[in-house]
């Protein structure tokens, strides 16, 4: 008994000395008398004061997280009572903030002489950051694993001149090539090479294998069952913290339907751009051989009018020969200023001022002004220039004013009223007449279509207002109508400016 | 008024136009016509080699894009060589139908042409030149 004292006070000795320099929680529990104490540990580790700590191990397992604590006792019982050989744990233990630290409990028993445990020792070592970084690895991994696209690691080097031997593919690269992970693994990337395989793209991944440099090509490659897809295929190197070569990283997607739908895309443009060529040169010289044989027409006419003609009925045929051939040599005008605009999107640009905007157009008009005295107010100061090409807004003031006196209203005096007005960044140019107005409900949507006329007139073409709006278009504007029959229309025009 | 002309086109009515306008306008004593570039460069060759001392060369030519058998284009590309060069500072009108910017962009690239106008002759067209040529 004497000895024994002596042997445990040594023990305690040496036990006292290693619970100071360790930077575990150490406790130690007199089993019978349910009596437990803590070393330091328990306040640098986990925040308790020597004050706070329970004497009793009812106070240890209530630290212990409710998902663990079941678990846990049932193992430590069955070491204490001598069912299993050695007792390790991990589990949660609370602090005193409330938080959890992620713990791992090593302990072992002293006995007495009956062999029955008195006394356990254990050393708590707060694992919490090994086992954050353990779900962060796993959390990392499951990219890996869940990525659609595949993955494949390779050893560093190869020493027969191919690409390097596999040590790891994803479950998406045996989904895309067919291959189980144990039937590839130890196998070069070359043997998914075949006959329709890029010789060119695979020496530039040899050339950046032996360079180590990152590479990225598109092949065809081949599936286990020796079906071709197209894959694109990167080779990206991997480099310990001494900067040596450890692995290549290969990231590959199946681009079999991608690569389908563009070269499907290319031949769609391709004939797109041959149709539009054909039929810019047909419609060149429908129009060239339209003109030619009415250009004779007019100068045949032309010269007509030297001659004196005593037979009236002649005269008559001749009048009507001479309005159908003006009527038919305008029309292939305004058509083939339409086939001009359709095939020269942009243009020049200049400041013009729309004063003298007017001024020409009036010139051109003054017959028909003359004949029918419309009165024309123009409120055009707000806007006195227009970044706009000349020839454009002339030809679409041009058509709007001519429609109008075209359109006038049999029973009222013509008025046409004309403002610019400039809002924020653009240009309204509003150009309202009073005259028989169009049926917008019935036509609202044909206003400015090709070859729709929606009054019986013998001049009128159905050009005018489809020309007007190509021209509007072309120069980034807009254009919209109100109307109401009998009453008047008003185009909106607006451009940026 | 000058004393001799060139007209170049395959279209008979266009010719017979050209040469009546021509005539009434005064610009030109005396209106030469080819059906085509080959015809118009046998023209030329038959000035060159030919014994005939009287022919005289034309002053100005009237020439369409659009023949069969040769066309303006490649007219004017004979015309401009070497083979050429007693003739090739006579300026040429283009009178054509033709809507095809690419035309008019080569037009611009051949300095013999002064001009290039659009049909039917007339005599606007006549009194216009006339001016430009004088000046």
């Amino acid at each position: 008994m004497q000895l024994t004292n002596e042997e445990i006070k040594e023990s305690n000795e040496k036990y006292d000395i290693v619970a100071k320099a360790t930077s575990d929680t150490i406790w130690d529990w007199r089993i019978q008398e349910d009596y437990i104490t803590w070393n330091k540990g328990i306040e640098n580790v986990f925040g308790y004061r020597q004050s706070d700590v329970g004497a009793t191990s009812k106070w240890w397992f209530d630290k212990i997280h409710p998902e663990d604590s079941i678990r846990m006792s049932v193992k430590l019982y069955s070491f204490i009572e001598q069912k299993t050989e050695k007792w390790q744990d991990q589990y949660r233990f609370r602090c005193v903030d409330g938080s959890y630290k992620y713990v791992l409990d090593r302990g072992f028993l002293l006995k007495d002489e009956n062999g029955k445990a008195i006394r356990m020792i254990g050393a708590i070592q707060d694992i919490t950051k090994q086992k954050e970084e353990e779900q962060r690895l796993k959390l990392l991994e499951t990219v890996i694993i869940q990525s659609k696209d595949s993955i494949l690691i390779t050893e560093a080097n190869s020493t027969d001149g191919k690409i390097p031997r596999i040590v790891y593919v994803n479950p998406a690269f045996s989904k895309m090539s067919g291959y189980e992970s144990d039937e590839i693994l130890g196998q070069s990337p070359n043997v998914f090479k075949g006959p329709n395989s890029d010789s060119e793209a695979l020496k530039k991944v040899l050339k950046a294998i032996k360079e180590e440099k990152e590479c990225l090509i598109e092949t065809i490659s081949y599936r286990k069952d020796k079906k071709e897809y197209w894959v694109r295929f990167s080779m990206i190197p991997i480099f310990n913290s001494e900067g040596v070569l450890s692995h290549w990283i290969s990231i590959q997607q199946d681009i079999t339907e991608e690569r389908k739908l563009e070269t499907e895309k290319e031949h769609l443009i391709r004939e797109l751009t041959q149709n539009n060529k054909d039929l810019k040169q047909f419609s060149y010289i429908t129009s060239h051989n339209l003109r030619a044989p009415l250009s004779n027409l007019m100068g045949l006419l032309n010269l007509i009018e030297y001659i004196p003609i005593d037979n009236p009925e002649l005269q008559e045929i001749l009048n009507g020969f001479y309005k159908s051939t003006y009527l038919l040599n305008e029309t292939i005008n305004d058509l083939v200023k339409v086939i001009i605009i359709k095939d020269n999107p942009s243009m020049q640009k200049e400041m013009v001022s729309l004063a003298e905007v007017f001024e020409n157009v009036f010139g051109q008009l003054s017959f028909q002004i003359e004949a029918h005295k419309p009165i024309i107010k123009l409120k055009l100061d707000k806007v006195p220039l227009l970044n706009t090409n000349k020839a454009y807004i002339e030809s679409i003031l041009l058509n709007l004013l001519t429609n109008s006196i075209k359109y006038k209203s049999e029973n009222r005096k013509l008025k046409i009223s004309i403002t610019a007005e400039q809002i924020d960044q653009k240009v309204f140019l509003t150009f309202t007449d009073n005259g028989i107005g169009i049926d917008l409900e019935r036509n609202g949507d044909k206003v400015f279509g090709l070859y729709q006329r929606f009054h019986n007139y013998p001049d009128s073409k159905g050009l005018g207002l489809y020309l007007v709006k190509s021209q509007v278009e072309t120069m980034g504007g807009t254009i919209s109508v109100e109307s109401e029959v009998n009453k008047g229309t008003s185009f909106i025009i607006v451009f940026k400016n | 008024m000058l004393k001799q002309i060139l007209c170049i086109d395959d279209d008979p009515i266009t010719l017979m136009l050209s040469k009546k306008v021509i005539s009434k306008a005064d610009f030109s004593e005396l209106v030469i016509t080819a059906q085509n570039g080959e015809e118009a460069l046998s023209y030329f060759n038959a000035l060159k080699y030919g014994k005939d001392q009287s022919i005289k060369k034309p002053q100005l030519i009237f020439l369409d894009l659009n023949m069969p058998v040769m066309g303006g284009w490649e007219f004017l590309d004979h015309f401009i060589s070497s083979d050429y060069d007693e003739f090739n500072s006579i300026p040429v009108i283009v009178l054509s139908s033709t809507i095809n910017p690419e035309d008019l962009d080569k037009a611009k690239k051949y300095p013999i042409i002064i001009d290039f106008l659009s049909k039917p002759i007339t005599l606007q067209m006549l009194e216009y030149l006339k001016n430009k040529i004088e000046s």
